[in-house]
């Protein structure tokens, strides 16, 4: 049976001076397969041109379409509207600066947190592009490949309890990219270099554990068990520092 | 050479600082020195289920060792040391607590909230657990009947019916929190966990009911 479908929208363009935060209404009927996404872009199309929303890629792989949806952060092009009730409330991703409506700025906090955790392979090696590309073990890049596949569309920074309260918490997100460096064989730093980007209260220690970064994680990165494996080892780097032959 | 310009040169540079590592250790060591405490604790006041010789058998060993008076100070140290590592995550301006506030609303998500119920456990027991320490450890020994003859006065049956639950919601989140904080349990062993702090919540609730209700009706 066909349902129409209620979309309470957050509205705000904190660029206009005579805009106000509120919510807006639409009315649309629901589609076989429809998405968020399609619904979203239907509603532009035929109801509000000025709405303001974040697409790409469409297949959740590029991380721009994130937003609230009924509370809880997620991909709209990866939300099918029949698995949501018939009222659906729409809200921009809390903690990152709002462009407008539902869009927000996600990048200027990833383009930092990579600069944080310097999120690059750290090597002395000199680069020869006439070698081959040196060989990797596959059980070990699919190891990496997993951490890898993390989209940065923020939902598990927007979801973390932590993040909210305290702004310059590294997140999971963080957190997940250094724990996918320290994996690589080719990036030389060492584990107390590791424990000065992460042993602190903004890395690791900061994590109350509240595992929502792993709830809503739409790409289910294994976020739990990286963020699990990072204290423990980040606690023992620290007590290791504590003995005078390994202090660095 | 002059005195006046004793500058900390060293201050320009950034050391890295280990004491968060420490500090989260001590936190989480704390916690679970308490937590084998609070099974301890519940072993002898449930012992009175069985009778209050039994209750007292084992108060006796406790005294006679001085663990009670020497331990019962120390687990107020612990106490203390832990509220005071773990007061550093609770959110004490009004901005972040209506910031948690609003997001644990907005999220609906379990754990979120088992962390707020943790918090709100913490503070209030951080003032009746100080009170019940103060009233026992300034009245040792540690008897059934003295315990009894409290609990039917009326007013402690009402507060330790407040406490006995706030401690182990407090108790049963603080070991899931520490089982999946540190990886000890991993994502698929969550669900089971979750099941077990239930569990071992509800059964310690109700040991711990029981054990008040048998105080209640103690003949003196
Ligand atoms: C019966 C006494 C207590 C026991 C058995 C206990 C146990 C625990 C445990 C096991 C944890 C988890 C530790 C972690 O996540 O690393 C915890 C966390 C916590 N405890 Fe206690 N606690 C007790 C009393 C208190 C008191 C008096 C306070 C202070 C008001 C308190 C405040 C907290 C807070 C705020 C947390 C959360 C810390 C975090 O998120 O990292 N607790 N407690
Ligand atoms: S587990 Fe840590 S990173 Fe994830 S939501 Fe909780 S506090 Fe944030
Ligand atoms: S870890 Fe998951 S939720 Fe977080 S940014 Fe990456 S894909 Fe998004
Ligand atoms: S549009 Fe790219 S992830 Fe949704």
């Amino acid at each position: 049976m066909a349902r129409n479908l209620t979309f309470s929208i957050f509205r705000y363009n904190p660029q206009d001076p005579t805009s106000t935060p509120h919510t807006d209404t639409f009315i649309l009927d629901e589609t076989n397969h429809m998405t968020l996404f399609i619904a979203l872009n239907r509603i532009r199309e035929e109801q509000d041109p000025g709405l303001q929303f974040d697409f790409c890629c469409r297949a959740g792989i590029c991380g721009a379409c994130a937003m609230v949806v009924n509370g809880r952060p997620g991909l709209a092009c990866h939300t099918k509207t029949k698995d949501l009730p018939e009222n659906i409330t729409l809200m921009p991703l809390p903690f990152f600066t709002l462009v407008g409506d539902l869009s927000v700025d996600t990048g200027t906090w990833f383009r930092n947190m990579a600069q944080r955790v310097r999120s690059w392979v750290h090597t002395d090696k000199e680069f020869n592009p006439r070698a081959l590309e040196e060989r990797m073990d596959n059980a070990l890049a699919e190891e990496i490949y997993e951490l890898e596949r993390c989209i940065e569309c923020g939902c598990c920074v927007a979801a973390c309890g932590t993040a909210i309260m305290r702004p310059d918490f590294l997140g999971a997100a963080g957190l997940n990219r250094l724990a996918r460096f320290a994996l690589d064989p080719r990036d030389k730093r060492t584990e107390q270099d590791h424990f000065e980007i992460v042993g602190n209260d903004q890395g690791i220690f900061g994590c109350m554990g509240l595992l929502a970064c792993e709830d809503v994680c739409p790409k289910h990165l294994p976020l739990q068990d990286q963020l699990g494996m990072l204290r423990w080892k980040m606690g023992w780097a620290g007590i290791m520092n504590l003995l005078p032959w390994k202090r660095k | 050479m002059s005195k006046s310009l004793s500058i900390d040169t060293a201050a320009y540079i950034p050391s890295p600082s280990r004491s968060s590592a420490y500090l989260d250790w001590l936190q989480m060591l704390t916690g679970a020195a308490l937590i084998l405490f609070m099974w301890a604790h519940m072993i002898l006041v449930a012992s009175v289920i069985i009778g209050p010789g039994v209750m007292n058998a084992i108060a006796h060993f406790f005294e006679a060792t001085y663990m009670a008076q020497v331990g019962g100070p120390l687990i107020g140290l612990v106490f203390l040391l832990h509220f005071i590592l773990a007061a550093r995550k609770i959110p004490f301006r009004a901005e972040q607590q209506s910031r948690i506030w609003k997001h644990s609303r907005m999220l609906a998500h379990k754990d979120t909230w088992l962390w707020l119920v943790q918090v709100i456990t913490a503070m209030l027991i951080l003032i009746m657990g100080a009170i019940h320490m103060w009233v026992v450890l300034t009245d040792l020994p540690i008897t059934a009947e003295k315990s009894a003859a409290r609990i039917q006065g009326g007013f402690w049956m009402g507060f330790y019916l407040f406490l006995l639950p706030l401690v182990e919601l407090h108790v049963g989140v603080g070991l899931y929190r520490i089982a999946v904080k540190w990886g000890f349990v991993g994502r698929d062993k969550r669900p089971k966990m979750q099941r077990f702090e239930y569990v071992i919540t509800a059964v310690f609730i109700c040991i711990g009911l029981v054990a008040l209700l048998r105080f209640y009706f103690l003949a003196l």
